[in-house]
């Protein structure tokens, strides 16, 4: 099979402002990769220049193994062969969610009758059938996101482009379409980029994460890595819940650390290049309540099925988890311990800075 | 593997960019660029002494502050309306809000012609009542009849900003922070609203000052003079040519003037932007609570006083058998109207709804056209362009394109018709680029993902969203086209008399009765060419955010 989406060096500029500077992307068959990064860091337009709504400055496209974009040009948007679902569903006000989804077909040449069956039967397959008749203004917003869905999946291409497409859906509506979505691609067999700010969403959904700042890709690699493993700080913070403590290694190692701190020790999971002060990753999963190292509780969240608690220590401010509801209030002492660290360092890892 | 790439920006778009261009420039930049050279050709001593012919200094003082009065009452009277149907809870909103806009519906001579049948000597009030309005011939009849017209464009402004800028919320904020409703009004509302209210002044001021249908009604009679009206007298015997001289010069200073004008409001205010924003208001504005009654009252007798009364005394003179009979049933006759569709007259309603029909059509055209092509990088000069050429007077303009085009087109339609374009493009291009601006990009890229080529997706997605706003243009420069008197009356020559031309020309020479069903029907029929854009809307539904 050949690579769904190749990019290589791509820079994209507006007005000499480069927002994409010499990324490189390389997305496998059938692989859905999500693009994780802050606002303004290029998603959107890295989606734009797959799709061919704008141009490159630099660097080339290629999709199934076919140069689609370079400096000079680039193939159509019509002809990439691309299934987009906007951030805003972008779905046209005067067309009925039928003729919506019909509307990829009637391109590709089907007559009305055959795109209208085919497109309802998408639109079943969504289960919003019954609302085939209503105009956008007349959606939900899940319900417009489904039509979006159900119109990208209508021209079955080799590539989705998913750019944000639960961002202004109500929580429990964006699990919904999140699994809907997932189901549907993998039922297509066609790889996806998945753009999004949302870190859950991003370890949730994809086989690889890359991470992007200032229009480059700073880290990318499966969901675990990037959760266990960040490149920096920056993107510590990016991939989900993060507490940087201040502690002095024992003993370093490359599975096994022992962490001193206020004179007792710890051993825990993780890796160090050399003894000493380091700063140290940890998740809100990595450590635990009890143990032998002292500290007090200022916050406590009741989440439902687990408790978040913040507790001062030594060391920093460091953010525990524990299933349950709470077992210590604020300003209570209590004794934690930590199981895992990672060594992070506040100098951004490659390229330019956040 | 890689294939060669075949694929260029569309030829297409390049042309028709400078082909809307060599139009815009051959429609306004060369007739200007003549009016100017015209006007100062012999040297600025001439020009000077031109300006300072008898009673040239008066015209102009006349003019500026005829300008500056109606400018200030137009636009306390707008604001004062679009609060109370804005802000206040008050009963039959929607048809308040119709009533406010009514002098919209009639051309500004017909309204100049109403009130004289109303109030004036002879007219409604004065045959019931024995009573007139002092100074209606003169110079405040002049100002307070270009005030009443103008109101309402400074209430469609006033109005559409308190509901775009000032959300309620901003001021339920202050409230809730502490201040009471004047101190809200003072520090939040009227900074919010300055930007509404400096756009809505200017535009009344370039409306009042490029006003000739008033004036010629109701000001020539009496002897007081505006600039326009000075044109149009000073054309007419421009054999002379100190006269012709004197008519280039006043042109070109009005031109001056209003240029100025809009061109300091677009730069501080963003005039494109403060005009085009006539958006629906927000329902939530007005929290449920006692009805204001008395706000809504003063307004309905504001409206039946400038609107109403003046428009039921022109349908009553012109069903009246003749001058100086009551208008009671017992003296009712449809003669009138007959007489008004006869021969040469009915041929002058023929020309005015061609006119108007072709010059609607090309400026949809035109400026769809212009705006497809004008997005992003062009945006805001053409914008400005179009304010810009909006503005430029009516009398000014008549004049420039005579002196362009008169040696080839000289008492033609054509010669109308060039100045009809030149003058409403702008109305065309605001219209419908703004509503192209306001449909989200991504509507057109997600048809082209969907495998529309550019052509396909312009006509399945973005002709049909922007239907209802061409409609509007269509209709919009209908209604200007069908209502031009100031460019007509100086360019028509024997056989290209438009209907408006015919009701000045007829009414000078006293004929009160078929003149009113004239303007009756100049009135009816705009009524008539706007039920279209009407259903267009209904059916169209919501426009697109």
């Amino acid at each position: 099979m050949t690579v769904p989406l190749e990019c290589r060096g791509v820079t994209v500029a507006y007005d000499a402002d480069p927002v994409l500077s010499s990324l490189d992307l390389v997305v496998e068959p059938e692989e859905v990769v999500a693009v994780l990064g802050p606002s303004g860091s290029g998603k959107t337009t890295l989606l734009y220049a797959v799709a061919g709504f704008v141009d490159l400055s630099a660097g080339d496209i290629s999709m199934g193994g076919r140069t689609v974009a370079t400096v000079e040009g680039g193939q159509p948007p019509e002809l990439r062969d691309v299934g987009f679902v906007f951030q805003h569903y972008a779905l046209w006000p005067h067309l009925d969610a039928l003729a919506t989804v019909a509307y990829p077909l009637r391109r590709r040449g089907l007559d009305p009758s055959a795109a209208g069956e085919q497109a309802r039967d998408l639109l079943d397959r969504m289960g919003i059938a019954h609302l085939a008749h209503r105009k956008p203004a007349e959606l939900s917003g899940g319900q417009q996101q489904r039509v979006g869905l159900a119109r990208a999946l209508a021209g079955r291409p080799s590539l989705y482009l998913f750019d944000e497409p639960t961002a202004h859906l109500d929580t429990y509506l964006r699990v919904a379409l999140q699994e809907q979505l997932a189901e549907q691609r993998r039922a297509s067999g066609a790889a996806a980029v998945y753009a999004t700010h949302d870190s859950g969403e991003a370890l949730a959904i994809a086989d690889r994460i890359a991470l992007l700042r200032g229009g480059s890709v700073v880290q990318i690699g499966s969901p675990q890595d990037v959760y266990n493993r960040p490149a920096d700080l920056w993107a510590a913070q990016l991939t989900g819940p993060a507490s940087v403590i201040e502690v002095e290694v024992a003993r370093a190692g490359r599975k096994e650390v022992v962490i001193r701190c206020e004179g007792r020790t710890v051993k825990a999971e993780g890796a160090a290049a050399a003894p000493g002060w380091a700063s140290m990753l940890v998740r809100p999963d990595w450590a635990e309540l009890g143990g032998n190292l002292p500290g007090r509780v200022m916050q406590v969240w009741y989440r439902g099925p687990h408790t978040d608690y913040r507790l001062e220590t030594a060391a920093g401010l460091v953010e525990i988890r524990r299933d349950g509801a709470p077992i210590a209030g604020p300003g209570e002492r209590i004794n934690w311990t930590l199981r895992r660290v990672w060594q992070v360092s506040d100098r951004p890892a490659g390229g330019a800075g956040p | 593997m890689a294939e060669p790439i075949a694929w260029r920006r569309p030829r297409w778009a390049t042309i028709g960019l400078w082909f809307a261009a060599i139009l815009l420039v051959l429609l306004v930049v060369v007739p200007l660029f003549e009016l100017f050279r015209g006007a100062i050709g012999e040297g600025w001593a001439s020009a000077g002494q031109a300006f300072r012919a008898a009673g040239t200094a008066t015209v102009v003082a006349n003019t500026l502050w005829t300008g500056a009065v109606a400018t200030v009452l137009a636009v306390v009277a707008g604001t004062a309306a679009a609060f109370v149907t804005e802000r206040a809870h008050i009963p039959a909103r929607n048809w308040l809000r119709w009533g406010l806009l009514l002098p919209l519906v009639t051309p500004p001579f017909v309204s100049a012609l109403s009130w004289a049948q109303a109030y004036g000597p002879g007219g409604l009030t004065d045959d019931l009542a024995g009573w007139t309005v002092p100074g209606l011939f003169g110079g405040p009849g002049v100002v307070g009849v270009i005030a009443v017209n103008a109101a309402p464009l400074a209430y469609l402004i006033l109005a559409a900003g308190l509901a775009t800028r000032v959300a309620p919320d901003l001021e339920r904020a202050a409230r809730a922070a502490g201040s009471n409703g004047w101190e809200t009004f003072r520090l939040v509302t009227l900074p919010l609203l300055r930007p509404a209210l400096l756009g809505a002044a200017a535009l009344v001021f370039v409306v009042s000052v490029n006003s000739f249908g008033i004036p010629a009604v109701l000001g020539s009679p009496a002897g007081f003079g505006t600039m326009t009206t000075r044109i149009y007298q000073d054309l007419a015997r421009s054999a002379a040519p100190a006269a012709f001289t004197r008519v280039l010069v006043l042109a070109a200073a009005l031109v001056v003037v209003t240029i100025t004008v809009v061109a300091v409001a677009d730069r501080r205010f963003g005039l494109a932007r403060v005009v085009v924003r006539t958006g629906g208001t927000t329902g939530s504005a007005t929290p449920p609570g006692r009805r204001a009654w008395l706000p809504a009252l003063a307004l309905w007798v504001y409206v039946t006083i400038t609107a109403l009364i003046p428009l039921l005394a022109l349908v009553l003179s012109s069903l009246t058998r003749a001058v100086g009979l009551s208008p009671i049933p017992a003296n009712w006759t449809l003669a009138n109207f007959g007489e008004a569709l006869r021969g040469s007259y009915g041929a002058a309603l023929g020309r005015s709804v061609s006119l108007a029909v072709v010059a609607a059509t090309l400026v949809v055209l035109l400026g769809g056209l212009a705006a497809s092509l004008s997005r992003r990088r062009f945006g805001r000069p053409i914008g400005t362009a179009a304010i810009l050429t909006f503005a430029v007077p009516g009398s000014a303009l008549a004049v420039a394109v005579l002196l362009a085009y008169g040696p080839w087109l000289r008492d033609t339609l054509m010669i109308i018709l060039v100045a009809y374009l030149a003058k409403f493009w702008a109305l065309g291009h605001r219209s419908i680029a703004g509503s192209a601006d306001a449909i989200p990009p991504d509507l057109y890229r997600a048809a082209r993902s969907g495998g529309a080529g550019p052509l396909t997706a312009l006509r399945t997605v973005i002709v049909p969203l922007l239907r209802p706003a061409i409609a509007a243009a269509w209709a919009i420069v209908f209604l200007f086209g069908f209502h031009e008197l100031t460019m007509s009356t100086l360019l028509y020559g024997p056989g290209s008399e438009t209907l408006a031309v015919v009701i000045l020309n007829l009414r000078q020479l006293g004929d009160v009765t078929v003149t009113s069903a004239m303007a009756v029907m100049l009135t009816a029929l705009v009524v008539v060419a706007f039920a279209p854009v009407w259903l267009v809307r209904r059916i169209a539904g919501r426009v697109p955010r």
